[in-house]
């Protein structure tokens, strides 16, 4: 009998400590329980699509059109006459639209050597944090580029050898709010080099980031490594050789509400993988640098 | 045997019916409108959480800045990197007293005032709203809305675009209520 009286005293006051627990819990801590964990993906590892010159994981979202101009001045060295460069110009116009989340598709055309080219960037993995967990962020970009410029008879003969393909893959991590970094290892293929010694394929590898001055404005560098063998000093023999260089591009982003605005000097005057991977002749020690600029303003379709 | 089981029940019922005055929900509605004739500028979220408890009087409310949807991409992102600054302050939160006399026994919808402090990015801020509540037995509907300046959260807009952004960002949120499970 005692032990029963205890046992209904312990069992009382268990389904009070237990009841107890529910009503006095503090509504602070019941909101905090009810929340599911979020998964947090970093957001805005690069303003732009582009680090400076090549491309960023970031993509236009669904429904977003890209409308971009990009312009490089000429070469600094160029002296007074051209006025350093200013006097010359060329320039990149593309439209590039999300047609999901994850997949961007885009156009362009540029004056330097009268490119056409179409591209498609696919989001494989997003850095996030919470209840999912990702360390990096991994986009993949085909592009196919189309020389318009007339050639000399013999390389005219078939529309092939205008023809260069483009892989990279975009590895990125936003390490913190200010800093981002990415590596980019290219592999381009050209149905048609224009001097003997160069290869068709050409193995490149870049590296970017950015480093955010203020909430509006960011630093980017950029440089891609570009595997030649030896094809420059092969080329000595050749009468008038061309000199390739790796592109070294230093850029500010200025963002204003719907524009981004980039400004850079680099020594690639060409605007698209093709020509700033494999055709980039200016030099940084011997002034070869252009000034240029990219403008960027979204258009929104979604409903 | 059976007595105390009999004994543990009902004093757990007891005890337990005590919860009853607790009301929750995880997907209250949040909308805001800080249009302008230069730019429309709304987002929703549908993910806050709120609790309600009708003893004490006592509201809260929890969002996280980043379940606010867009209609342009951009903004979104503007919104959560340059505005509320959301990797550093994730949430917005209410904490109010409802200060009107409301008969939660009833099932007429009343006018109610709400006095709190609203935090968000890391500001917090004496705010009053109006609020209309339609109480029930298993169900408690309400509705709310108050005005805000940005400035008074130290959220800074830029020159630029200060012609864009309404001076007085309209919050309106929309909650349907369940009781504690």
């Amino acid at each position: 009998m005692k032990n029963n009286l205890l046992t209904s005293a312990a069992l009382i006051l268990l389904a009070f400590f237990y009841a107890g627990s529910v009503k006095g819990q503090d509504l602070d801590s019941l909101m905090e329980k009810s929340v599911k964990p979020q998964t947090v993906y970093a957001t805005a590892t690069f303003k732009s699509t582009r680090v400076v010159n090549g491309h960023s994981v970031e993509r236009m979202k669904k429904n977003q059109l890209e409308f971009r101009v990009s312009h490089r001045f000429g070469e600094f060295n160029t002296g007074s006459y051209n006025f350093w460069g200013l006097d010359q110009g060329t320039i990149h116009l593309a439209l590039e639209y999300g047609i999901t989340d994850w997949l961007e598709a885009g156009i362009g055309r540029s004056t330097y050597e009268k490119t056409a080219d179409a591209f498609a960037k696919v989001s494989l993995l997003r850095q996030s944090s919470g209840a999912k967990n990702m360390p990096i962020h991994l986009s993949y970009l085909a592009s196919t580029e189309i020389i318009g410029i007339n050639y000399n008879q013999a390389m005219q003969q078939n529309f092939s050898s205008r023809m260069s393909f483009i892989q990279q893959i975009m590895i990125a991590r936003k390490f913190n709010e200010s800093l981002s970094l990415q590596l980019t290892p290219t592999f381009i293929h050209r149905n048609l080099v224009p001097q003997e010694v160069e290869k068709n394929d050409l193995f490149s590898v870049g590296v970017g980031g950015r480093y955010k001055l203020s909430k509006r404005i960011a630093l980017n560098v950029e440089y891609f490594y570009v595997y030649r063998g030896n094809e420059n000093a092969i080329n000595q023999s050749v009468p008038t050789p061309t000199k390739y260089y790796n592109p070294l591009s230093v850029g500010i982003d200025i963002e204003t509400g719907g524009h981004v605005f980039q400004i850079m000097v680099t020594n690639a005057q060409a605007m698209r993988e093709g020509g700033f991977i494999g055709k980039t002749t200016g030099s940084w020690g011997g002034g070869g640098i252009h000034l240029g600029f990219n403008i960027s303003r979204v258009f929104s379709f979604s409903k | 045997m059976n007595k105390l089981i009999l004994i543990f029940a009902l004093s757990f019922l007891y005890f337990a019916a005590g919860a009853q005055n607790v009301f929750i929900t995880k997907d209250a509605k949040i909308n805001f409108n800080s249009s302008t004739p230069l730019e429309d500028i709304v987002a929703e979220s549908n993910q806050a959480t709120t609790v309600i408890d009708i003893e004490k009087n006592v509201v809260k409310f929890s969002v996280l800045t980043t379940s606010f949807k867009f209609r342009r991409a951009l903004m979104e992102e503007h919104f959560n990197e340059n505005y509320m600054e959301s990797p550093k302050f994730p949430k917005a939160s209410f904490t109010g007293k409802i200060v009107s006399v409301v008969d939660w026994k009833s099932d007429k919808a009343v006018n109610a005032e709400i006095k709190g402090t609203l935090t968000m990015h890391g500001v917090s801020n004496e705010v009053s709203l109006k609020a209309v509540i339609t109480p029930g037995k298993n169900k408690i509907s309400a509705s709310a809305e108050l005005k805000v300046t940005p400035e008074a959260y130290h959220i800074a807009i830029p020159s630029a675009v200060r012609d864009k952004i309404a001076k007085e960002v309209t919050i309106k949120i929309e909650a349907i209520y369940a009781p504690l499970q």
